[in-house]
């Protein structure tokens, strides 16, 4: 199985992004990045202004992923019980019992959207689901179905009533995937195809089972150690004094990086990780795991800013 | 052992191999251009002429240095070549193997499918790896003329001294500087030839006027003084100091004068002698003074 899907993994790949491109257009990195969060059995944040397809995106993976999709729309009284299912009394032969019914978080893919709208209690709830993959309710502990992927949604306009993700919540996700405006020529082909009575259609590409198979792959890619140590003292030198960061990122981190780098090298058909993996996946793993100084976030200056010197100065 | 493990460990004796060629290409050259200069300043004759007490024969003496020297210099040049990435230059003298050979030898122990695939394809592309390709055959090919011309430049001087070499009574005038001989070895110095530390003798001093003088400080030499017409006469003001010459006017010594039960300087003898003593005396005293 192994065999046959790595040698097929160049084309599987291919045809997802086709297929997915279908319904999606451009915003090639972000999926780009969405992929490679799945492909390392991890979660993904992402942070854009309203209407830029998302949920759409999203949904569109899954779809093309033959996976279990499904929403959650954050609010601040959303109740961790929304989230995780609840028991409820059911009549089964006249007699009653209890039953759990699950919530929307046992799917494949879910989707939280606006997910700082919800209270830290229910932030807190999904932690159990993205770290242990599985969810305790009442005295019993339900194991999610693999693979599991959250893609949660932050609105970086807006902040009033919101309740930001505390750092340990954030460390958690993987990759922090920007997704910016389209392009002209991009706007004007996503007018030409949402204006017309024909929605596009996406077909399923792999099977549950393929994309395990993936995710094995994933970490069977081989890394050089030099590649290997460039990526840790990458994450080593947000924690050197500086004067544009406050906190650097953990190991978690370096972890991260390497990972990601590996999932970006089985994307690209390439069987060994490469420094130009390390450097793309530096920015997604860092953004959200930096904390700049007041300095210089005075000085407008951004996360990315502050990691491209940071791949400029190490070796 | 991986065909590209093989591969690797050939490359790497053969690019150390020609690494060591390199190194004796550099140890040649080196002793050709230190050895012809040896000949040329007349090496073994200024050591006879300095007369340095040595167990080894005179004539091993200069190429012995030059060898030395040569040694030292080509292993200072060469000190980084055992540090030599053989990895990091094939990866750069043939792309297809960028990044590849260094994950797959980094990865030699594991196995799996995506790294046996790697290795499978760096034992492939390692087939048209040489290791002439990564030292430039160029850089050889002129290192090897460039030995020859000195081996050979270095025979031609060895074998026909003559009219390169400097003449012996030259290097003679330069020892005797540096020794200090004479020309007729009389064993004096002679001031107006300037002998070394001369020039030192009534300069600046150290304002010591305890222990020896400087002028007898050569032991074991006679010192001619003769000081000839013209040469370092008159005086020379050194250390002139104005302020010296303020002088503070002290109280007057007092004019008493005090007798002495001593001696008078032979009054009290000459009071005693008789008149005509006295002005024989007398008479010699005039006398003397006009001498």
């Amino acid at each position: 199985m192994s065999n046959e899907t790595y040698s097929s993994s160049t084309r599987i790949f291919k045809d997802l992004l086709d297929e997915i491109g279908k319904v999606v257009v451009g915003q090639h990195e972000a999926v780009e990045q969405m992929m490679i969060a799945i492909l390392c059995n991890s979660h993904a944040l992402v942070e854009s202004n309203p209407g830029l397809a998302k949920t759409l995106t999203i949904s569109t993976i899954s779809k093309a992923l033959d996976l279990k999709f499904n929403r959650i729309q954050c609010t601040p009284d959303l109740m961790p019980s929304d989230i995780t299912g609840t028991y409820i009394i059911e009549d089964v032969g006249g007699k009653k019992q209890f039953r759990f019914e699950p919530g929307p978080v046992f799917a494949n893919i879910v989707l939280a959207d606006e997910i700082n709208r919800a209270s830290p209690k229910t932030q807190s709830a999904m932690l159990e689901a993205m770290q242990e993959k599985q969810v305790t309710v009442g005295n019993k502990t339900y194991l999610l179905d693999k693979p599991f992927f959250i893609l949660a949604t932050q609105n970086p306009i807006e902040m009033e009533g919101t309740y930001p993700l505390p750092e340990a919540q954030l460390d958690r996700f993987l990759l922090k995937i920007l997704m910016t405006y389209p392009t002209f020529e991009d706007e004007n082909e996503i007018v030409n195809r949402y204006t017309k009575n024909i929605t596009p259609a996406v077909r399923s590409v792999v099977s549950k089972a393929e994309v395990l198979e993936l995710q094995k792959l994933t970490r069977d890619v081989p890394i050089a150690e030099d590649i290997k140590i460039r990526a840790i003292k990458i994450v080593e030198a947000t924690r050197a004094k500086s004067d544009n960061i406050e906190y650097g990122a953990s190991p978690r981190a370096s972890i991260g990086i390497i990972l990601a780098a590996k999932a970006r090298a089985l994307m690209k058909g390439r069987n060994f990780v490469s420094r130009e993996d390390i450097d793309a996946m530096a920015y997604p793993v860092l953004r959200h795991r930096v904390i700049l100084t007041f300095e210089s976030e005075r000085k407008g200056m951004t996360t990315d800013q502050v990691i491209a010197d940071i791949l400029k100065n190490v070796k | 052992m991986e065909d590209f493990l093989n591969k690797l460990q050939k490359t790497r004796a053969g690019f150390f191999s020609r690494k060591r060629l390199v190194f004796f290409l550099d140890l040649i050259a080196i002793f050709s251009i230190l050895y012809a200069i040896f000949i040329i300043i007349n090496l073994e004759y200024l050591l006879n002429k300095l007369s340095i007490p040595s167990s080894i024969p005179i004539n091993i003496i200069p190429p012995a240095i030059a060898i030395i020297i040569a040694i030292i210099t080509s292993t200072l040049l060469h000190k980084k070549d055992k540090k030599t990435n053989v990895i990091r230059l094939i990866e750069n003298k043939y792309p297809e193997l960028k990044e590849r050979l260094s994950t797959a030898y980094d990865n030699r122990d594991e196995s799996n499918i995506i790294v046996d695939s790697l290795k499978t394809f760096v034992s492939e592309s390692m087939t048209s790896v040489s290791p002439s390709m990564l030292l430039s055959k160029g850089k050889i090919i002129s290192k090897i003329m460039i030995t020859i011309i000195f081996l050979a430049g270095m025979a031609f001087i060895s074998l026909n001294p003559q009219g390169i070499q400097i003449p012996q009574n030259t290097l003679d005038n330069v020892t005797k500087t540096f020794t200090g001989e004479d020309q007729n070895n009389t064993g004096l110095i002679d001031i107006t030839g300037r002998p070394e530390n001369m020039d030192n003798i009534g300069a600046k001093g150290s304002g010591d006027i305890f222990g020896k003088p400087k002028i007898a400080s050569i032991e074991g030499k006679n010192i001619d003084l003769t000081l000839y017409t013209g040469d370092n006469t008159g005086t020379t003001v050194s250390d002139y100091n104005p302020t010296s010459n303020q002088f503070i006017k002290s109280a007057a010594f007092p004019v008493d004068v005090v007798g002495s039960n001593v001696s008078d300087g032979g009054y009290s003898m000459l009071m005693k002698k008789t008149e005509t003593e006295k002005q024989l005396i007398n008479k010699y005293a005039v006398e003397r003074s006009k001498i």
